[in-house]
């Protein structure tokens, strides 16, 4: 071996000072786990106008009903109270909620239990999954066939419209085997079928029209364009169902795409699915509604003021074929909304006796009630003044902000396009079983890791030791991960990966001392044999430690819920049992170990 | 390489070909009595309870059948006090299994822990995202042995990583262990682990090819076997350790993904020792495919 003027076994300065860097940040961030979680309510008054609570009014209206209150705190507008019992969580937001009324919104959390200088760090404890913590879980399948299939209707309906409006006599509309649609026509009305399919691109830039030479033409949809009509649906379905349990005041749910067609939902904390079915499994419906000064029905609108409408609408939002936000000539941003045939002459005939007048857009839900009825649950989202004689392509101006259009956009699409949902799964896991997991799973690691500790001290002794100073600030060090990186989930199988991480953390240092063992027997001095182990077993560390990372991160990619814990947990395992493995261990060697005089080398 | 075979080498083909003998008792099983897959991949309502006293089986199943009309098996989970209530999906309305437990009048009480209604569509799609995380895996590791080495010694990790999945399938199969969404993590993991036991020799046997050591190749291989063989029983041991520490105590949601993972490493451990040497061995591996002018960043690259 070649010598470097390098001495061997030592460290710069800088290296002994990213490895103590590096274990504060991780230390400290999975200091919050020992002091754990506390159920909390959030209430927030929903505008500046409204008083602030006063804290002792609550903690005696809690009290009354039976809710142990740990204190009350007010920050901002904002309260927060804390429960001593996370079981009356629920039915603490249910009180507060109903006393309150629509001033205050009352949701559901969870609050850190650490002292307050390690909170102002920002330091977290780890989330803890459904398994863990317990709650409901939905998964539903979003039946975007049905959708499409509703859509290819709608465009043979406007095509034989515009055949009829044109007079296109004698055409005739089909449907190939492939199920795109095909029209077949008679030579005479050449003139008009071009006209008619010019008209239909404007309504539908999307379809591709192919001539064929015998007198007919094959419209369908590209298969790109199936592609992101379906991508579209799903995220418009997810942002409902966000805004919806938003609604439900559950803070921390989760609302994620699970493969091609489903949403999973998960809503920790909650223990009564049937209010959160009710909410989650509703559809959604929107009309365009004339205002008026008398009779009719009165309706909320999002600035908070009443607004009577018409009953009948102008139109319906299933006239809706697209709506984008964008900017208008002046700069201000409006919605572009783009209407159907039929659509499009209920809105002409309309805006031509209505110009300069208001008219109002209606967002109504179809809630299943306690006796499983349907409700219908309607607010006004937006009101705007009619500036000309509208067509089948319009904008709506006059909102307050950029987001208020893409919402408004992403609303009225949803509207037209939405796909029906049905919940194809329901999971609901008392709090006592994720209680008794957390307990299973921390007997398990400390079983696990205490074997580790004994094993390695007793086969190994002083380099032992040093291993198992390695490895239990790898669970520090993991724990620190865990808790820091925003997303990651503690579940029952993601601590099965922890403590198969524990047992596989060992390898690296095994593999090091084996080494070690073996060029002390070929009659090196320890100083070389420390060097030359490290340096030997690093590439086989290495590939052992990808090829796990690989699987890790694929079993992150496909896996859901649970399953996506154990891949995080298993990813970030192999991360940190290499830093404590390979250059933790090594510093400590290093320090203690070579520290020692060895008059051959210097 | 004609020679009788003698101690270690007879040692390592006597597990060589009985592992090829299991291998095919394993599809055999596979084929002849499939797998008893769980509700994750099936669809199916599951109903954890618990009671307050310990109560023997007939006394709950009594009890259960005055309330639940549809058909249902009910499973013992931990001690006397905790069951599963499982029952198949009827097409109509999802069972709400967990209210009628209300209903039930005996002389222990009744309370529910866990209620699922799993639909078979999510676990159809489900079992798609499974086989092809599996198949990515595999494809994912073929790849990375290919670029680190010599298709001969690569190929003898592939076949010790198809065996130990094959046989941990044929394992579930064949005792019928109920095959869960945790039992595919789980057998990911084995791929993985099993890459990681073969690796560690092939690395050696690298290292003492590059090195031009005297001795046959047999001889060789034996050497890098027995000078890791420490190594590899020390990490199959501490693996094993925690497996069980997890199979034991961590209860019955983890017990399909801990049986996978014992008999995983279990057969991971095996192989590494008597297949991902032998077949590159069988294969006529040659030290002239690892000398270092072939590929000169080797494994002082790292550092």
């Amino acid at each position: 071996m070649k010598q470097t003027h390098k001495p061997i076994n030592r460290y710069s300065k800088w290296q002994y000072i990213v490895i103590i860097f590096t274990l504060i940040i991780l230390g400290l961030n999975a200091l919050p786990n020992w002091f754990g979680e506390k159920a909390a309510i959030h209430i927030q008054s929903s505008s500046t106008k409204v008083a602030t609570l006063d804290s002792s009014n609550l903690y005696n209206l809690l009290s009354e009903q039976g809710i142990d209150v740990e204190f009350i705190e007010q920050k901002n507008n904002q309260s927060v109270v804390l429960l001593q019992n996370e079981s009356q969580q629920q039915n603490a937001r249910d009180i507060l909620d109903s006393v309150l009324g629509d001033n205050y919104s009352v949701a559901m959390a969870m609050e850190s239990a650490s002292p307050s200088w390690l909170k102002k760090m920002g330091a977290k404890p780890v989330k803890l999954g459904l398994d863990l913590r317990g709650g409901v879980q939905f998964v539903m399948e979003v039946d975007t066939d049905a959708a499409i299939a509703e859509r290819e209707a709608k465009i043979k309906e406007d095509l034989s419209q515009l055949l009829r409006e044109f007079k296109a006599h004698g055409s005739r509309i089909g449907t190939l085997q492939d199920g795109s649609t095909v029209l077949r026509y008679p030579e005479r009305v050449d003139n008009q079928i071009s006209q008619v399919m010019e008209e239909l691109s404007t309504l539908y830039p999307e379809l591709s029209q192919v001539k064929n030479s015998n007198r007919e033409i094959v419209i369908g949809a590209n298969e790109q364009f199936a592609q992101t009509h379906h991508q579209e649906l799903m995220r418009q379905n997810i942002t409902t169902m966000r805004d919806r349990i938003e609604a439900l005041g559950i803070t921390e749910a989760v609302v994620q795409r699970q493969g091609s067609n489903f949403i999973r939902i998960e809503l920790p904390g909650v223990q009564d699915p049937s209010q959160a079915r009710r909410i989650i499994g509703a559809t959604a419906s929107l009309d365009f509604h004339q205002l008026q000064a008398q009779g009719g029905s009165l309706y909320k609108s999002n600035s908070g003021e009443m607004v009577r409408l018409n009953n009948s609408p102008i139109l319906s939002g299933t006239h809706i074929t697209d709506a984008r936000s964008q900017f208008g000539e002046m700069g201000l941003p409006e919605v572009f909304i783009t209407l159907d045939s039929a659509g499009g002459k209920l809105m002409s005939d309309f805006t031509k006796d209505n110009i300069g007048k208001p008219m109002a857009t209606l967002y109504s839900e179809y809630l299943q009630n306690e006796e499983g009825e349907l409700e219908k649950n309607s607010k006004v989202i937006s009101v705007a003044t009619i500036q000309a004689h509208l067509g089948s392509r319009f904008t709506i101006s006059g909102m307050e902000s950029v987001q208020a259009t893409q919402d408004l956009a992403m609303l009225l699409k949803s509207g037209s396009l939405t796909a029906p949902v049905t919940i194809v799964e329901e999971r609901t896991l008392g709090p006592s079983l994720g209680e008794q997991n957390i307990n299973n799973g921390m007997a398990a690691i400390m079983l696990g890791l205490g074997m580790m500790l004994v094993f390695m001290a007793l086969w190994y002794r002083k380099l032992g030791l040093i291993a198992n100073v390695a490895l239990i600030l790898n669970v520090v060090c993991l724990l620190g991960l865990l808790s820091l990186v925003p997303g990651a989930v503690l579940t029952l199988p993601g601590i099965a990966g922890f403590v198969l991480t524990i047992g596989m953390a060992i390898d690296t240092n095994v593999l090091i001392f084996e080494r070690i063992k073996e060029e002390l027997k070929r009659g090196k001095s320890t100083a070389l044999a420390i060097h030359h182990g490290y340096k030997n077993a690093l590439s086989t560390i290495m590939d052992a430690n990808i090829t796990s990372l690989i699987i890790a991160l694929i079993l992150f990619s496909v896996g859901y819920g649970p399953i996506k814990g154990f891949a995080i947990t298993l990813g970030f395992g192999i991360l940190s049992s290499m830093f404590t493995g390979i250059y933790v261990s090594r510093a400590l060697v290093n320090t203690f170990i070579t520290k020692l005089p060895e008059p051959k080398k210097k | 390489m004609k020679t009788p075979k003698t101690g270690f080498t007879l040692a390592r083909y006597i597990g060589f070909y009985s592992s090829l003998v299991f291998i095919l008792l394993s599809l055999l099983t596979m084929q002849l009595k499939g797998f008893n897959f769980a509700v994750d991949f099936t669809g199916g309502v599951i109903t954890e309870i618990q009671t307050d006293q310990p109560v023997n089986e007939q006394q709950l199943q009594t009890a259960l059948t005055s309330v639940i009309k549809e058909p249902f098996t009910l499973i013992n989970v931990g001690s006397d006090l905790q069951w599963s209530i499982r029952q198949g999906i009827s097409s109509e309305k999802m069972p709400e299994t967990s209210l009628l437990m209300e209903s039930i009048s005996a002389d222990f009480s009744i309370n529910v822990l866990s209620a699922s209604v799993i639909g078979p569509q999510v676990g159809d799609e489900l079992f798609e995202a499974g086989a092809l995380a599996i198949i990515a895996s595999l494809v994912a590791m073929l790849i990375y042995l290919s670029l680190r080495f010599e298709w001969r010694l690569a190929s003898g990790s592939v076949v010790a990583l198809f065996h130990d999945i094959i046989i941990v399938l044929g394992v579930f199969s064949l005792l019928q262990i109920e095959f869960d969404l945790t039992v595919l993590a789980a057998l990911l993991a084995v791929i993985g682990y099993s890459l990681n036991d073969s690796i560690v020799i092939a690395d050696r046997i690298r290292e003492m090819l590059r090195t031009k050591m005297k001795g046959s190749l047999n001889g060789i291989i034996n050497k890098a076997i027995l000078s890791t063989l420490t190594r590899t029983l020390i990490t199959s041991g501490t693996t094993l350790g925690t497996v069980s520490a997890i199979w034991l105590l961590a209860g019955q949601p983890l017990e399909g993904f801990s049986i996978a993972l014992f008999v995983g490493i279990l057969v991971g451990t095996f192989s590494s020792v008597c297949i991902s040497a032998t077949v590159p061995e069988l294969l006529n591996l040659k030290r002239e495919h690892y000398q270092i002018e072939e590929k000169p960043e080797g494994v002082e690259s790292y550092n």
